[in-house]
C-alpha cells in the first residue's frame, strides 16, 4: 500500500533518506525521528508523522535499517530502529545525489539574472 | 484514537506466546502519539488541545495502522516460511550426511524397502491396469455400461457378457430411446496383408453406434454410417486405431481410401480413430469393421441365429432420465423373455446384470492369472511387511550404536523434539530413495508381471505400467513405510538417559531392545512361513495337474489340418482323400513314427451325430457326447491307453474290410451303460441302420481343458463311417520319435502347404497346445516360491542380526564363562536354542495363520487341501534348520570368545 503524496509534497524516496539521516545519531525510536527531522527543517517539511511508520517498514524490509523493541528514556515500552551499514552505504550515495542536484538547480537559479 | 483504545486487552498478553501484529503496531503508534500529546502539554497547550494536535500531525491514523498491520503480518508469515523451510533443508542435509556416513546400513534399508515397495507396485501396477482403469478413450466410461447374463455352462453357473444378435436386437427394443445401444466382438486374431507381408492384426467387428456410443471421434477421415453397416449389406469398411494408422499404415492422410486385405477380402480405410483409444477391452484393436461385413457361417445368417452368441453389449443411459441399474437390469430381462429372443423355454428364468465398462470389475468369471494376482497382492504386501520389520531392525541396531551421539546431542540443548525430527527425516529419506527406486521397479515389474500374468493379451501403447495412482500409491506407501519403521527406533533413541548413555559403552544391552528385536523376527519368521506354505501349496497343486493324464503322448504328438479363407466346395470334397494320400507319404518321411488320421484334430473342434444305444433310453437318459472318427493307428499315435476289449483292427488295404465297429471311452461307457458292460453293445446312427458293435472302452482323454467333467466321446472307425456322418473333415495326427517333434511339425507344415495351395496349414504339437493350460499353476508356483524364498532370505537376514546383536552384547558374559569353563559346545548350544525358541514361536503362529489363511486360496488349489499337514511340517522343518544355520555364524564367534579380551572391553 503506497502512501500517498500530496502535490508540493517529498520527492519519493526522500523521506527515506531522511531517516536514514536521523539514524545516523544512533538508534531511535519513531518519535525521535520525526522530531528530528521536525528540528533540523524548522517545521519546514510538513510532514505527517504517520507516515514515518511504512516508510521505516520499507527501510527495514530492504535491509537498511533494523528495529527491536526496547525501552524509551522515560521507561515505555518503544521500537527503536538501527541503521545498518547497507543503510549507511545507501545513505551516502543518495546524499551525493541530492546535493548535486540540489547544487546545480541553485546555480541555474542563481545565475543572472538571479531570481533569488 | 477510537481503535487503538478499543483493542482488546488480553491481545496484549498474546505476544508473549506468539508474535502479535496488531497488539505491535498498537503498541508503537500509541507510544508515538502519547510522547507528542506529553510534549504538547509541556509546551502549554490543554491536554484536549494537545491530543487534537497530535492526531492532526499524525494523520491518518486508521490507515497507517492497518498498513503496518497487514506488513507486519506478510513479514511474519514469510519469515516462519523461511525459517521452517531452512530447517527442513538443514534436517535433510544432516540427514544425507549421516546416512553417507553409513553407507553399509543406508544400501541395506533402501534395497531392502525398495525391494518390498517395488514389488507391490508392480503387483497394483497390474492390477490397476486390468481393474482399474477404464478404456483410454471413451466419454464418461463410468456411464457406459456392460450387460452380462447367467448362463448354465457343464462346470456349473456363470456370469457371461456374450449375447446373440436376436437377443441384442430384443434388449435394445426394451430399453427404449434413453438407453444408448451397442454391440461389438472382441478384437480378433485376423491376417492382414498379402503372401509374405501376411502378418497378423486384432480386428474387432463393431456396428455404426459403437464409436458414437463410446464418444470417440475420428482423428482424420470418418467412421462407417449406419447406412454401411445394414446386416446382409455390410460395406468393406475399415477404420483404423491410431497407432495401427501410424505404424503400419505411414500415419499420414493419404492413407484414407487404401485398399487394406484382410483375411482374403478387400476392405478401404475410411477414417482413423482418436489417439489413445485401441477398443474396451485389455486387448488392443487395430481395425475396426462394420459388423454387417462379418461372414455369415452355416446355414443360418448370424443375425438370426441364436448359437452365434459373441456380441458384447454396452448401454448408456441418458446422462439425467436414464434409468439405474436395477431398472435396466429389468427391462433387459423382459426383453430377453419375448418370444424373438428366447432360445429354448428353460431359459426364461433369466438373471442379468449391468456392471462396468472395465470388464474385471463385472460379475463374470475372472482368468485364473488373475485371480492368481489378487492373491499375490496379498503376498506381496506381507513381503513388504517383512521387509518392514527388517529396516526396523536395522535401524534399532543403528540407534543403539548411536545413543552416545544422541545424548551428546541432548546434553548440549537439542530438544528431544527437533531431534525426532531430525531422526524421521533420516528414515523418510531412505524411504524416498526407496520409493524412488520402487516407481522403477513398478516400471519394469509392472511391464514384466504383464507378460506373465497374461501374455496373450496385446496391450495397447498408452496402457502404460505407470499411472498417477501407482506413483502416488509408491510414494505413500514409501512414506507409510518409511514412518512406520522410523518410528520405534526413534522412541528408543529418545528414550537415552543422559548420564548412563553418556558413561557407558556401546556394549551394554537393554532388554527393551532385544524383546523388540525378538518381536520383529516372531513377526518375520510367521509370514515367512505363511508365504512358503503357500508356495509348498502351489507347487504340489502344479505337481498334481502335471501329474494329470491326458490320454495324448504330450511330447510327441504333433497334429495339423487346414483352414481357408474363402470356402470352396470342389476342394472341400477332395479334402478327406488328399489327406489320406498325405498320410501315406508323411509315414516314410524322416522322423515320423506313425501317421494317423482323424476327422477332427484333438482339441480343435468336436462333431455331434443322432446316436441310437441298443438300450432302453427313456430308462437312461441319453449323455451328450461327441464322436471322431479316426484311422486304426489314432490310439497309437496318441497313446490313449484301451482299458478294455481292444481298438480297431488294422486291415491291411482299409476300405471294406473295416467292419462296423465303435470304441467308446470310459465316460461314454458309464454314462450310456451304467452297471453294465459297454463291450458288445449296439450304436446306431439311425433307428433303422446298422449296428455299429461296441469294441473297445478307452480311457478318457482331454478334450477342451486340463480341469473337466469327463466328456463322453466314441470313436468310429475312419474307413467305415456310417452315411449319416455327411461330409468328410479331415486332419492329421503324427506321432514323433524322440528329439524329432519340431522335425515333424516342420515336415507337417511343408507337406500340408504344398498340398494346400492357398490355405493355411496349421499345425501344433500337442504341448503347445497344452502348456498355456498348465500356465496359471506354474505362474502360482513360480511366484508364491520365488517371494517365499525372497522372504526366507530377508528373515533368515533378521535372525543372524538379532542373534549377532544379542552375542555383542552379551561378550562379557560369554567371557566370564569361558574363563570358568564353559564349553564350547555349551555356548554354541545356548545361543541356537535362543534363537530356535523365538523362531518356533514365529513358526506355529505363521502355521495358525496359514490354515486361517488358507481358504483365500483353496479354490486355487488343484489335489491338495489349504491345511495340508505334509506342507507344513515341510515348511516348519525347513524354517528351523534355516534358523539354526543363521544363528550358527555369531554362535560359533560367541563359543571362540576370549575371555581376557571380553574383560577388557570394559
Amino acid at each position: 500500500m503506497p502512501v500517498q503524496q500530496e502535490p508540493g509534497d517529498l520527492l519519493q524516496g526522500t523521506l527515506g533518506i531522511l531517516i536514514l539521516k536521523a539514524l545516523l545519531l544512533g538508534s531511535a525510536h519513531g518519535y525521535a525521528v520525526s522530531r528530528y527531522i521536525e528540528e533540523t527543517t524548522s517545521d519546514v517539511l510538513k510532514i505527517a508523522e504517520g507516515s514515518l511508520y511504512p516508510a521505516l517498514r520499507r527501510l527495514e524490509d530492504r535491509g537498511w535499517v533494523t528495529s527491536e523493541w526496547g525501552l524509551s528514556e522515560n521507561n515505555r515500552r518503544a521500537r527503536f530502529y538501527t541503521i545498518t551499514a547497507a543503510g549507511r552505504k545507501h545513505l551516502r550515495s543518495e546524499a551525493e545525489v541530492w546535493l548535486r542536484y540540489a547544487r546545480a538547480v541553485t546555480r541555474v537559479l542563481r545565475a543572472d539574472p538571479s531570481v533569488a | 484514537m477510537s481503535r487503538i483504545a478499543r483493542a482488546p486487552l488480553w491481545r496484549r498478553y498474546l505476544r508473549f506466546i506468539r508474535p502479535d501484529a496488531a497488539a505491535d503496531v498498537d503498541d508503537e503508534l500509541e507510544f508515538h502519539l502519547t510522547m507528542r500529546v506529553e510534549r504538547n502539554i509541556a509546551l502549554g497547550m490543554s491536554p484536549d488541545d494537545a491530543r487534537r494536535d497530535a492526531l492532526v500531525r499524525f494523520g491518518d491514523v486508521q490507515r497507517v495502522r492497518q498498513e503496518l498491520v497487514e506488513h507486519d503480518h506478510r513479514q511474519h508469515v514469510s519469515t516462519q516460511r523461511v525459517e521452517f523451510m531452512s530447517a527442513c533443508l538443514h534436517d535433510i542435509r544432516f540427514g544425507l550426511r549421516s546416512l553417507r556416513r553409513a553407507p553399509g546400513l543406508t544400501i541395506g534399508v533402501v534395497l531392502t524397502l525398495a525391494l518390498g515397495l517395488g514389488v507391490n507396485m508392480a503387483m497394483f501396477s497390474f492390477l490397476d491396469v486390468v481393474f482399474l482403469r477404464p478404456p483410454a478413450g471413451v466419454r464418461e466410461p463410468a456411464h457406459v455400461r456392460r450387460v452380462w447374463t447367467e448362463i448354465q455352462f457343464r462346470s456349473g453357473a456363470q456370469f457371461w457378457s456374450g449375447f446373440s444378435y436376436p437377443q441384442y436386437a430384443a434388449i435394445k427394443s426394451a430399453l427404449g430411446s434413453n438407453v444408448a445401444t451397442a454391440l461389438y466382438r472382441s478384437p480378433v486374431e485376423t491376417h492382414f496383408g498379402r503372401a509374405e507381408q501376411e502378418r497378423r492384426i486384432r480386428a474387432s467387428y463393431t456396428p455404426a453406434s459403437y464409436f458414437d456410443l463410446l464418444g470417440i471421434r475420428p482423428a482424420i477421415g470418418r467412421f462407417y454410417s449406419t447406412d454401411e453397416d445394414r446386416p446382409g449389406a455390410g460395406s468393406p469398411v475399415a477404420v483404423a486405431s491410431h497407432a495401427f494408422w501410424q505404424q503400419q499404415l505411414g500415419g499420414d492422410a493419404s492413407a484414407l481410401g487404401r485398399e487394406l486385405f484382410l483375411a482374403g477380402r478387400l476392405y478401404t480405410l475410411i477414417g482413423v480413430a482418436a489417439e489413445g483409444f485401441t477398443g474396451v477391452e485389455l486387448d488392443a484393436a487395430d481395425l475396426w469393421i462394420p459388423l454387417a461385413s462379418e461372414p455369415r457361417r452355416g446355414a443360418t445368417a448370424w443375425w438370426r441365429n441364436h448359437n452365434v452368441n459373441g456380441f458384447q453389449i454396452l448401454l448408456r443411459p441418458n446422462e439425467n432420465e436414464g434409468p439405474a441399474d436395477p431398472a435396466l437390469e429389468q427391462r433387459i430381462v423382459a426383453g430377453l423373455r419375448t418370444p424373438e429372443a428366447l432360445v429354448r423355454p428353460a431359459d426364461t428364468a433369466n438373471v442379468v446384470r449391468v456392471g462396468s465398462i472395465i470388464r474385471a470389475q463385472g460379475p463374470g468369471n475372472q482368468a485364473q492369472e488373475v485371480k492368481i494376482a489378487t492373491r499375490l497382492a496379498g503376498v506381496t504386501s506381507i513381503v513388504l511387511v517383512i521387509a518392514c520389520a527388517n529396516v526396523i531392525n536395522l535401524l534399532l541396531a543403528r540407534a543403539v550404536r548411536r545413543r552416545r551421539e544422541i545424548a551428546v546431542r541432548l546434553a548440549i540443548g537439542v530438544s528431544r523434539q527437533r531431534l525426532a525430527r531430525l531422526l524421521f527425516t533420516e528414515s523418510l529419506l531412505l524411504a524416498f530413495f526407496a520409493a524412488g527406486a520402487a516407481v522403477l521397479a513398478a516400471h519394469w515389474g509392472g511391464t514384466l508381471l504383464r507378460g506373465l500374468l497374461l501374455p496373450d493379451v496385446r496391450w495397447a501403447d498408452a496402457a502404460s505400467p505407470l499411472h498417477w495412482r501407482v506413483i502416488a500409491l509408491a510414494l505413500a506407501a514409501g512414506i507409510g513405510a518409511g514412518l512406520v519403521s522410523g518410528l520405534l527406533p526413534v522412541i528408543q533413541s529418545l528414550r537415552t538417559e543422559l548420564t548412563g548413555a553418556l558413561k557407558a559403552g556401546v556394549a551394554d544391552g537393554h532388554a527393551r531392545h532385544s524383546r523388540a528385536r525378538s518381536a520383529l523376527v516372531i513377526v518375520q519368521a510367521a509370514l515367512s512361513v505363511v508365504l512358503l506354505v503357500g508356495a509348498g501349496l502351489f507347487v504340489s497343486s502344479l505337481n498334481n495337474i502335471r501329474g494329470l493324464r491326458t490320454g495324448f503322448d504330450v511330447r510327441h504328438v504333433v497334429f495339423g489340418d487346414v483352414a481357408f479363407d474363402i470356402r470352396d466346395s470342389l476342394r472341400d470334397a477332395r479334402q478327406a482323400q488328399t489327406f489320406t494320400d498325405l498320410a501315406d507319404r508323411l509315414r516314410h518321411a524322416p522322423g515320423v513314427e506313425q501317421v494317423a488320421l482323424a476327422r477332427m484334430a484333438p482339441t480343435r473342434g468336436f462333431g455331434t451325430i443322432d446316436f441310437y444305444p441298443d438300450v432302453d433310453t427313456t430308462q437312461f437318459r441319453k449323455p451328450f457326447a461327441t464322436y471322431n472318427a479316426v484311422s486304426p493307428e489314432f490310439f497309437a499315435v496318441t497313446g490313449m491307453r484301451v482299458l478294455r476289449g481292444q481298438d480297431f483292427p488294422r486291415t491291411p488295404t482299409g476300405g471294406s474290410a473295416m467292419p462296423p465297429v465303435v470304441v467308446v471311452n470310459e465316460a461314454m461307457a458309464n454314462a450310456q451303460w451304467p452297471g453294465m458292460d459297454a463291450l458288445g453293445r449296439c450304436l446306431r446312427f439311425s433307428p433303422v441302420g446298422y449296428c455299429y458293435t461296441v469294441i473297445g472302452v478307452v480311457e478318457n482323454a482331454l478334450f477342451t481343458a486340463l480341469l473337466e467333467k469327463p466328456q463322453p466321446q466314441f470313436y468310429l472307425p475312419w474307413d467305415n463311417q456310417p452315411a449319416e456322418v455327411g461330409r468328410r473333415f479331415a486332419s492329421l495326427v503324427a506321432k514323433a520319435r524322440p528329439g524329432a517333434r519340431d522335425l515333424v511339425s516342420n515336415e507337417l507344415k511343408r507337406a500340408i502347404g504344398e498340398a494346400f495351395p492357398g490355405g493355411r496349414p496349421a499345425v501344433n504339437s500337442f504341448e503347445q497346445f497344452l502348456e498355456p493350460q498348465y500356465r496359471p499353476w506354474q505362474l502360482g508356483a513360480t511366484l508364491f516360491t520365488a517371494f517365499g524364498i525372497l522372504a526366507l532370505i530377508v528373515a533368515a537376514l533378521g535372525i543372524y542380526s538379532t542373534v549377532a546383536y544379542a552375542v555383542a552384547q552379551q561378550t562379557h558374559e560369554f567371557g566370564i564363562r569361558c574363563a570358568i569353563g564353559a564349553r564350547t559346545q555349551d555356548i554354541l548350544r545356548q545361543v541356537i536354542a535362543g534363537s530356535l525358541r523365538t523362531v518356533a514361536i514365529g513358526v506355529a503362529v505363521g502355521i495358525a495363520l496359514a490354515i486361517a489363511g488358507g481358504r483365500f486360496v483353496a479354490a486355487l488349489l488343484y489335489g491338495i487341501e489349504p491345511g495340508d499337514p505334509g506342507v507344513m511340517t515341510f515348511v516348519a522343518i525347513g524354517l528351523l534348520v534355516v534358523a539354526t544355520v543363521a544363528a550358527l555364524g555369531p554362535a560359533w564367534r560367541a563359543a571362540r570368545v576370549d575371555p581376557v579380551t571380553a574383560l577388557r572391553v570394559e
